[in-house]
């Protein structure tokens, strides 16, 4: 029988093959060696960790979730400080949660609060008293103990406006700001002069601090200019689960996990799960998506665009990153009038543009899936109030919902304008390409009802100084305000006629309508009451008034897409930002690629 | 040569003066103020007051101006109100790194754009003078911000250089020079490659007018080589167009360096200002833009002596 390869008969078995396919054999078999190996190496090194290990020994990973390894997360801007008492930017805020831990922190994936420093507390019959107990031998990362001490001496910082501290406010608890003691060493109690629903969760806002580095500085009134940036690393200590190993200006934070960081996972295991933590600066969002995909980064800190979306997807589906779509989110962009009493006296306009039915109609006369579509590129939600669907414990669903009716916007544009032309300025941000395109939809879609809008992008500053100057000067505006919490009463600023942030007429000595001073009265209400049912009910009241006169106009919230690496293995991702590093103690990193190069 | 060099400082001087001055009355007349850049709509909280009382963003114009007059002539240019540092310590660590980069790029856009403009202006030049001439007007009509975007996205692709970063980090492989290098490929290109083609189009047009000259013709009738009457003798003839260009190019490089500061992520004096202006940081503002005047002024410096070197009749 003649040879199947037409090569004589007689020839070795080795000799029928060619010269190619005895490479990829050998090929073959030399990858299978070395992988023969290598489990075998790894067996014995598992074995070796399993021998020496103990059950809360960082060494051993019952949890599966992997240890070690470094995280690469960038930020548009760096940080202006290492204190946080000073600054409140997202960077600042970002740096101090890895360097500090606070007494309680807000799951920003479940809204609960959860013990950090205070593994426990109890509330007094009268709700003016909280008696937080602190966790037993946790150490600063210089080895000094943490004692009741350093939360008093924290909580007095934050309070000591006159030194320069930015966070006086966020204590703000009812009729003011709460008084703190320390019967011992490891119990703290937290006075209110009147009952205040959110309790503990205001201790999210305060990071805790070494009294014994900075006493004297908050007793010569100085901690506003200590731990800026120049700050040698190794003069920084704090309780969080990394410390600051070496800066380079306008480049990277490099840190390093915290030895003596005092929380373990559920089995026990220390954490934080990660060796070390690099943060980018990157400022071009474009450069930082570009990083992402090169695998140069793990993570971004914020959202990604509208317009990155689909060539993320696209990298998504090639495998190279992962695109998680966090749903709707918590803040919509908004618009308001310059609602301010004689804001337009002598203005021929004065007659229509500070009333209710005029944003009623604008309301009316927006398509918000055309918003939808062209704003966000899709990724929207209809939204008709400053509370979204996201905020599942505080929206008001039986809130009204004007439905889109051009046709009755325009007569009731045509009721309060008695023949005038309806013409008004819509102050935007420049260079936010989202709120541009916003102005322009709004712009087109109100033409079709008669009226003009003139939309005039201006640089933040200028538009701040325009709306919240001492002496606004605005028709309208669109721009974004975002809610420090998703708890009301921690927004106060925004929703009580006396608030900073209530942007229609701020900052008012007795509220200039009757609806507002009704609005009041219910928000004083509702944060004083230790009944959770109640504090419902009056919040949706308050919804139903806002949405019965409109002083903001919302329109779509967006949905909240973020991107990682694949290397990110543990993430429990929150709508606000950091997104993905919010509690960066319990991030991990795929051990088969936790080592990288240096880029 | 001393009067010469005493003339040009004491209008270094001046230039650095009124730049940094006028920098912080603009700035200081622009709408907002840091406390509007920082809090947003909460620009009328007592916060805001604090921040506009500590700063003297309360007090009249004229007024704050004196007081960081008097402070500058001692070198004290003021505290930054976004970093809360003095503006002398961030000013140097900054513009060390825009004048690395800025030298890296005049360097490399000279070496490569000086040579191509002597092939292309020599005439002999045949196909390959006409695929630089066509490079040069591409690059040319390229803004920097156009081509640093591109030579990120080709990073990013091709993952052959790093996207973005200054580098310089010890634990890098090939050690922190090799890494610092590697980083300063992209941005150095993104501005060189502009810049290298426009020095070619100047010694192009410079060389085919010299060439053109009497003293080549006899310097050829006396049987030099072309090549070395064109590479010595009219190179050199031909320098002065370029020398002259040198001192607005450091200046252009400077502005130029901004957009591709951002995109590149190389944190110079570009990144700096750009914050300092977003956050309306007057103190800040004014000192970047003395560290540019500088800047402008050593370039222009550099471009008199380099022309006073090529043509001594500029002394005169």
């Amino acid at each position: 029988m003649a040879p199947v390869s037409g090569r004589p008969a007689f020839w070795l078995a080795s000799q029928h093959l060619t010269r190619h396919t005895r490479n990829l054999a050998a090929f073959f078999l030399a990858v299978l060696a070395l992988g023969a190996a290598w489990a075998g190496v790894r067996r014995a090194s598992n074995a070796a960790a399993t021998r020496v290990g103990a059950p809360s020994d960082p060494g051993v990973r019952p949890t599966g979730v992997p240890r070690g390894g470094e995280l690469v997360v960038s930020i548009r801007t760096e940080p202006v400080t290492f204190n946080r008492f000073v600054k409140g930017d997202s960077s600042t805020d970002l740096v101090s949660n890895l360097l500090n831990a606070k007494l309680v922190r807000i799951n920003r994936a479940t809204q609960e609060v959860e013990p950090w420093l205070a593994e426990r507390w109890t509330r007094s019959d009268d709700g003016l008293r909280y008696t937080l107990k602190l966790r037993e031998g946790v150490v600063f990362s210089d080895g000094h103990p943490f004692t009741a001490d350093d939360v008093l001496f924290s909580f007095a910082a934050a309070a000591d406006e006159a030194g320069g501290s930015v966070l006086a406010g966020a204590l703000h608890a009812g009729g003011g700001t709460p008084e703190f003691t320390a019967p011992d060493p490891l119990t703290v109690v937290m006075t209110l002069s009147e009952p205040f629903a959110p309790g503990v969760r205001i201790l999210d806002n305060v990071p805790i601090l070494p009294r014994h580095r900075l006493q004297p500085a908050l007793a010569s009134a100085t901690l506003a200019s200590v731990w800026g940036l120049d700050t040698p690393p190794g003069d920084l200590a704090g309780l969080g689960p990394f410390v600051l190993a070496e800066y380079l200006p306008g480049q990277r934070l490099i840190f390093t996990r915290n030895p003596s960081y005092f929380v373990r996972d559920a089995d026990g295991a220390a954490l934080p799960y990660l060796d070390r933590l690099v943060v980018r600066v990157i400022p071009d969002q474009d450069a930082e998506l570009l990083a992402l995909e090169a695998g140069d980064i793990d993570m971004t800190t914020s959202e990604v665009r509208p317009e990155d979306y689909a060539p993320l997807k696209r990298a998504a589906d090639a495998g190279k990153i992962t695109l998680l779509d966090l749903g709707v989110g918590y803040d919509a962009d908004a618009m308001w009038f310059n609602l301010r009493p004689g804001a337009f006296d002598g203005d021929p306009r004065a007659s229509w543009i500070q009333r209710d039915e005029l944003r009623q109609a604008i309301t009316m006369a927006i398509d918000r899936k055309v918003f939808a579509d062209t704003v966000y590129l899709g990724a929207g939600v209809p939204v008709y109030g400053p509370i979204t669907p996201a905020n599942r414990l505080w929206y008001a669903a039986e809130a009204p919902q004007p439905r889109y009716d051009p046709a009755a916007a325009k007569a009731l544009i045509e009721s309060i304008a008695g023949g005038q032309p309806v013409r008004f300025s819509l102050l935007v941000p420049k260079g936010r390409t989202a709120i541009e395109r916003a102005g322009a939809v709004i712009r087109d879609e109100l033409k079709k009802i008669g009226v003009t809008v003139d939309v005039v992008a201006l640089d933040g500053a200028a538009l701040v100084q325009r709306v919240a100057g001492p002496s606004p000067r605005f028709d309208a505006a669109y721009f974004s305000l975002y809610a420090s919490d998703t708890d009301p009463a921690i927004n106060p600023d925004f929703w009580l006629s006396s608030g900073t942030a209530h942007v229609w007429n701020m900052m008012q000595t007795t509220p200039a309508t009757s609806w507002e001073r009704q609005i009041d009265e219910l928000f004083a209400k509702q944060a004083a009451s230790s009944d959770e049912g109640e504090r419902h009910r009056l919040f949706a009241d308050i919804q139903k008034i806002f949405a019965a006169h409109q002083p903001v106009l919302y329109f779509v919230a967006p949905r909240v897409f973020v991107a990682s690496s694949s290397r990110v293995a543990h993430v429990e991702p929150g709508l606000t930002r950091p997104q993905l590093l919010w509690a960066p103690d319990r991030v991990a990193v795929s051990p088969a690629r936790a080592a990288r190069p240096e880029r | 040569m001393l009067a010469f060099l005493a003339r040009r400082l004491c209008f270094a001087a001046f230039l650095v003066f009124a730049v940094s001055s006028g920098a912080l009355v603009l700035a200081r007349l622009a709408p907002g103020d840091f406390a509007t850049a920082d809090l947003g709509v909460r620009a009328q909280s007592a916060e805001a007051g604090r921040l506009r009382s500590r700063y003297g963003l309360d007090r009249p114009l004229g007024a704050q101006y004196a007081e960081w007059l008097s402070r500058a002539a001692r070198f004290d240019f003021g505290e930054s109100m976004l970093y809360g540092r003095p503006v002398r310590d961030l000013i140097p660590e900054r513009a060390a790194n825009t004048a690395v980069l800025a030298l890296a790029a005049l360097a490399v856009a000279t070496l490569i754009g000086l040579p191509l403009g002597v092939i292309t202006g020599s005439g002999r030049g045949g196909l390959p003078a006409a695929i630089i001439r066509a490079g040069s007007v591409a690059l040319l009509s390229a803004p920097p911000l156009l081509t640093s975007l591109f030579l990120v996205f080709l990073a990013a692709r091709t993952r052959l250089l790093p996207v973005g970063g200054m580098g310089g980090s010890t634990g890098a492989a090939g050690g922190a020079l090799a890494d610092f290098v590697r980083h300063l490929i992209v941005p150095a290109a993104a501005l060189a490659l502009p810049l290298a083609a426009m020095f070619e189009r100047l010694q192009s047009q410079a060389m085919s007018e010299t060439i053109a000259q009497r003293f080549v013709l006899a310097a050829l009738a006396r049987g030099i080589p072309w090549p070395r009457v064109l590479w010595r003798g009219a190179f050199k003839a031909a320098l002065r167009p370029v020398a002259s260009v040198y001192g607005i190019v450091v200046g252009t490089l400077l502005s130029g360096s901004f957009a591709v500061e951002i995109i590149t992520s190389w944190p110079g004096l570009g990144r700096l200002m750009l914050d300092a202006l977003r956050y309306r940081d007057v103190y800040l503002v004014a000192g970047c833009a003395a560290a540019g005047a500088v800047f402008l002024a050593i370039g222009t410096l550099m471009s008199d002596v380099a022309l006073a070197l090529v043509d001594p009749r500029t002394q005169e």
